[in-house]
């Protein structure tokens, strides 16, 4: 049966959604945005996907289904989704598919119940996959090397938009005692640059939509901060390569936002915005703050894994999640990290092309793999047993601390995932969870017992 | 230094002398809280207004767009019941489901009710994955044209890099007291 359903891939993210079909999205999935939208220009609500619609992006008020990394509004949530799988995009029977979706790290065990019934209860998936983006990155192609196997030991660093997170990942199993988590994302060093900017030049606390641009646009990870900041003193442009201008977008003249080329003029219409030592000041952020930053977390969680890998993971960093796309981040971490590391350490920080779908095309490169349907819990399985199925199955972290402590082997070239080995471990949560029956209770409020 | 050069007089005004590394901890973690938020629009400043400003746009996240009119607690409008899309065929949800659509709970509950604060010590969770504290002090970058910091202020110990820088902070920014 699972041969001829379709497998639906959702990356879903705090920021933007990345989803598609197996076979037919492997390469470019939809990318939307994860948020609930009104615009103050036509007084509309644009619902995820629709907000591509959208065209007037002043003053736009956001509902973020997500808070701190976490899931808490699934109305908001619920209302994407909706739309996500309609004919107006996905344009999926869910009731017909089978799923692979992403949940946060540390995922509370709470909400992952709310997942597991949103996925069966709501929209009846034949089966489903639920893990975290950096477990699947072992699948995808950014640390591959040519002719080899993946390596044993790498490093994930996932730095997204409410979160960085630095994921070691062990023989494919994520090592969750050293996983570490910097509370900087991209939502907060957006809502800096608008604050900042907001004190220096133009008042522009409502327009996170725009302000975010331009952080895509003009922000970059100093080399040399000291030097930059030296740079960004000099008044005349000659001296000081890094000032730009911002030009403003014109939504009224359908006009984007872009870089002003040096020299060129401008009509009166036009409005622009200076950046200077904003440019870098603003992700710097990421690399020195009251926590450690970047580097020392990463040199922190390695401290945590066995002494003798530790050199194995120094030579394996893989950068994931917007950020990481940030002019400079990557050669700015690797000096860095050098300079932590033991000296005989090789340090190598891989990074790619397209930071933000690298989860979901490595989530595609698993769906695809023939030991997929295995991993899976079923519609069947869930109606048995509840969300404790899931708990059972699934390999990222959960609740049950006898499981979630143990290393286990998720295939690597195994060809099937040794069904007796999970048989072993199923008598004590099973057992133990039998008398919430099929999970339909308040599996909320159960939990806490 | 030109700090010295300031005379004895505002002792006066603040006799508490610099403040505590504890109170600008505190601040500094209250503005991150900000820049987490999702409409952040203006900053709840000194502590004094954090109560008045602060919560009101807690409250602001749970709008809906679109949905409320008024400034009720009506959770009834929910986004997601409103929208019908082509090709879904409208069916009636269980018992969870509506659950989760029409109570929203907040991140702090959410937390509370999860249990992972319970478990057993060295089980990594949500709350202790978090990063070490810094081994550096923190940077000190001018707080309104964003050169070093060589100076502070010293009613509220905001990094300053000039006079004309201090001139601004002391115009516009300046938070005095804050606890």
């Amino acid at each position: 049966m699972p041969a001829t359903t379709s497998t639906i891939i959702l990356d879903n993210g705090a920021s933007t959604i990345k989803a598609g079909v197996l076979g037919v999205h492997n390469e470019q999935p939809q990318v939307i945005t994860n948020a609930v939208v009104r615009a103050k220009g036509d007084n509309a609500t644009y619902i995820g996907h629709e907000v591509a619609k959208c065209r007037d992006f002043t003053s736009l008020r956001y509902r973020l289904p997500f808070e701190k990394g976490l899931l808490v509004d699934w109305d908001a949530q619920k209302a994407i989704w909706d739309g996500l799988f309609s004919n107006e995009a996905l344009a999926v029977n869910t009731a017909e598919s089978s799923l692979l979706i992403t949940e946060p790290y540390f995922n509370l065990p709470n909400v992952q119940d709310i997942y597991d019934q949103f996925v069966f209860e709501e929209y009846e998936f034949r089966s489903y996959f639920r893990c975290t983006p950096a477990s699947l990155i072992p699948y995808g192609h950014l640390l591959a090397k040519p002719n080899l196997p993946a390596p044993e030991c790498m490093l994930v660093i996932d730095s997204g938009f409410s979160f960085t997170h630095v994921v070691p990942i062990l023989g494919g199993t994520v090592v969750w005692e050293a996983v570490k988590r910097m509370d900087v994302g991209g939502k907060l060093l957006t809502n800096h640059l608008k604050e900042t900017v907001s004190y220096r030049q133009w008042n522009m606390m409502e327009e996170t939509h725009i302000m975010n641009e331009v952080k895509e646009t003009c922000c970059f990870v100093s080399e040399d901060f000291s030097k930059d900041l030296e740079t960004c003193r000099c008044v005349s442009q000659t001296l000081n390569p890094i000032v730009q201008e911002y030009i403003f977008p014109d939504y009224s003249a359908n006009r984007p936002g872009r870089i002003r080329t040096p020299g060129e003029s401008l009509g009166e219409s036009y409005q622009t915005l200076t950046m200077n030592n904003e440019r870098f000041t603003v992700p710097e952020i990421l690399f020195r703050l009251d926590q450690a930053g970047l580097s020392a977390t990463v040199a922190a969680s390695i401290a945590l894994l066995p002494e003798d890998l530790q050199g194995m993971f120094w030579a394996n960093i893989g950068l994931i999640g917007g950020n990481t796309a940030m002019p400079g981040f990557r050669n700015r971490l690797m000096s860095e990290l050098r300079s932590l590391a033991p000296i005989d350490c090789e340090v190598a920080v891989y990074a790619s092309d397209e930071p933000i779908l690298e989860a979901y095309r490595s989530a595609v490169a698993f769906a695809a793999r023939p030991e997929f349907p295995q991993s899976v819990v079923t519609r069947e399985e869930y109606q048995e047993m509840g969300s404790s199925a899931c708990r059972r199955k699934f390999r990222d972290w959960k609740p049950v601390e006898k499981e979630g402590a143990r290393g286990r082997e998720p295939a690597k070239g195994k060809g099937a995932r040794g069904r007796a080995e999970e048989d072993d471990e199923s008598p004590p949560p099973a057992t133990k969870k039998s008398a919430r029956g099929r999970g339909r209770g308040r599996g909320v409020a159960k939990r806490q017992s | 230094m030109p700090p010295a050069r300031r005379q004895p007089v505002r002792q006066a005004q603040n006799s508490n002398g610099p403040l505590d590394p504890d109170v600008i901890a505190k601040r500094t973690k209250r503005h991150l809280d900000e820049l987490e938020r999702s409409n952040y629009s203006e900053p709840t400043g000194s502590g004094a207004h954090a109560g008045a400003s602060g919560e009101p746009d807690e409250e602001d996240e749970g709008v809906a767009p679109g949905g409320r009119t008024t400034k009720g607690r009506a959770r009834q409008a929910t986004i997601s019941d409103k929208r019908q899309w082509d090709g879904k065929k409208p069916r009636k949800s269980t018992m969870n489901i509506r659950t989760a659509i029409l109570y929203k709970k907040n991140l702090s509950v959410l937390l509370d009710e999860s249990g992972i604060e319970q478990m057993p010590p060295g089980v990594p969770t949500y709350l202790r994955a978090v990063a070490p504290p810094a081994r550096e002090p923190p940077r000190l970058i001018c707080s309104v044209c964003g050169y070093w910091g060589k100076y502070k202020c010293r009613r509220c110990a905001m990094p300053y890099c000039d006079m004309n820088c201090e001139g601004v902070h002391n115009e516009t920014r300046c938070e005095r007291r804050v606890i």
